[in-house]
């Protein structure tokens, strides 16, 4: 009997590697696990209530604080309005809060203990199933925060300054969530040569937090800080649908966006398979 | 007697395992650190742009904060289980306890202790004392005040993990911790109306920081005496739930 081939380190093995059966193309591999860990998510009503209700706390928290901000300065800051800043800070928390909190942590944990070694089984890419998985496991949270920001942010700060801005915000919003997670696989990929992801992960919250403009805009920090944060992907994951969403005709977003999204995917793709290479190397 | 000494030796192996791995200690209390530096970064960029919020200013909000981040690190990490309560019900950790002398509630708030919130902790005091304005007065309400904001957020974190006795979720006691320390982040006067009755009555946030940073500014014995009363009331109010809840308990080993 012949050896199959086996799937080269990084499970980056070409489909149909496996064991005499073929396998599925990739693209159906990852629609089957998107779709499977979606339909999970939707199931579970009471976590989407809870990150329901997390993000109605936190939105109204942060709308209440940027409406009396600017109301001390007559009605607006660094060229936000009140309104503007609520549909801004509805738009970052959506993109952010939809995602699991713990996600590095939970990736990280995977790692040192060694249990991402039995997906190297698949003929298929790890990386890309996991971030399949976890997309579909973030879509109808995404989708959940998005029906209840809109009328949230109406209520709280009155019609969007630009409803047109809001047929922009929705793609942004899908590719802001997408590459958040990839992201977020990039920082718990340190984790295969540092051995923990915990700092990793307080480092990403923070600069996805300010730098990305999750809870303020970008033009509230220093001038030369802010022209930095601005071509930073952090900023493609919180502060592009935040601008979109408070008003700003600038579909550019949109590009930035999915150019980060290729960038950071080459590059988290790169981290996991060195970094299985390197836990292989390690041994048992 | 047997039932404190029980209790003080639990606490004590808490901080020991807690300890064990110094490096690791000290590198998660540096992390934390560096977590709060970041806060107190997004005020000051807050407050680069505006001198006040509805009476509030840089000083004020550098004090709520450090109120804030002492008595949450206190809570998390030196009384960890706090938060942990849902899951000891649910997951059936709990019979552990059942046995020990004394009422159940202090063994399993003594438990563990979670290092990486002692950084709070630590960070709270530090910026208090650097930033705060500290004098012997000041310092002392500033004690105070971190005291009864423990007292509250343990209480309340009680009530609400022990709301898993009843409906058996763990989600209740989750959005407790969120919400007490969410709108206990920022000064209570930035909401208005009913939210703000709603944050010093139903989730007791305005008495856990914004209330003991106004009494180190300034001192108002009704203020204090109101903080005592709802630090009081809470910690009987979770005290009860848990003990409500405990005459239901039928352990989480559930054969069905």
């Amino acid at each position: 009997m012949t050896a199959a081939p086996r799937p080269a380190l990084g499970g980056t093995g070409s489909p149909g590697a496996g064991d005499g059966a073929p396998a599925a193309p990739l693209p159906r591999v990852l629609w089957r696990a998107l779709t499977l860990s979606a339909r999970r998510t939707a199931g579970d009503a009471g976590q989407l209530a809870l990150n329901a209700a997390f993000y109605v706390l936190v939105t109204t928290v942060l709308a209440q604080l940027w409406k009396a901000a600017a109301a001390s300065l007559g009605g607006e800051i660094v060229g936000y309005t009140a309104v503007a800043l609520v549909w801004y800070i509805a738009a970052t928390e959506m993109a952010v809060n939809s995602i699991p909190i713990h996600l590095i942590p939970e990736i990280g944990d995977d790692i040192t203990t060694r249990r991402i070694e039995v997906e190297l089984l698949r003929p298929t890419s790890v990386m890309a199933v996991r971030v399949a998985h976890t997309v579909g496991r973030v879509l109808p949270r995404l989708a959940l925060l998005t029906v209840i920001g809109v009328p949230l942010a109406w209520a709280l700060g009155g019609a969007p300054p630009r409803p047109i801005t809001l047929l922009l915000l929705l793609p942004s919003l899908v590719l802001a969530m997408t590459l958040n997670v990839v992201l977020q696989h990039a920082f718990a990929a340190l984790s295969f040569w540092f051995g923990e992801a915990k700092s990793g992960w307080f480092l990403f919250q923070k600069l996805v937090f300010v730098g990305g403009g999750m809870l303020l805009p970008l033009e509230v920090l220093p001038q030369g800080v802010a022209g930095v944060a601005r071509y930073l992907p952090f900023a493609a994951v919180a502060y592009a649908p935040g601008r979109l969403s408070s008003g700003h005709v600038e579909p550019w977003w949109l590009a930035v966006q999915a150019g980060w999204l290729v960038v950071v995917g080459g590059l988290t793709a790169a981290l996991f398979t060195g970094g299985l290479a390197h836990m292989q190397r390690q041994g048992a | 007697m047997a039932a404190l000494q029980v209790w003080w030796m639990t606490w004590r192996t808490a901080w020991l395992a807690a300890v064990a791995n110094r490096r690791g200690f000290v590198t998660q209390i540096t992390i934390m650190i560096v977590n709060d530096v970041v806060w107190v970064l997004f005020w000051v960029l807050v407050f680069s742009r505006v001198d006040e919020i509805r009476g509030w200013r840089l000083g004020d909000v550098i004090v709520l904060f450090a109120v804030l981040t002492t008595s949450a690190g206190v809570v998390l990490g030196a009384l960890h289980n706090s938060r942990q309560i849902a899951d000891y019900v649910l997951s059936g950790k709990l019979d552990a306890l059942l046995n020990l002398p004394g009422p159940t509630l202090p063994h399993l708030l003594l438990r563990r202790v979670e290092t990486l919130f002692i950084g709070d902790a630590i960070f709270g005091v530090l910026l208090f004392v650097l930033l705060g304005d500290p004098s012997p007065g000041r310092f002392a309400v500033f004690a105070f005040g971190v005291v009864c904001a423990v007292v509250i957020q343990v209480g309340f974190l009680v009530a609400a993990g022990s709301s898993a006795f009843f409906i058996r979720q763990q989600e209740p006691g989750e959005m407790g911790l969120h919400s007490i320390l969410l709108f206990s982040s920022y000064p209570v006067d930035v909401f208005g109306g009913a939210t703000k009755f709603l944050l010093y009555v139903v989730v007791p946030a305005g008495f856990v920081s914004s209330v003991p940073a106004r009494l180190i500014d300034d001192f108002d014995l009704r203020w204090a005496a109101a903080t005592v009363a709802v630090a009081a009331t809470v910690a009987l109010v979770g005290r009860q739930v848990f003990q409500l809840g405990l005459r239901r308990y039928t352990s989480g080993s559930s054969w069905v």
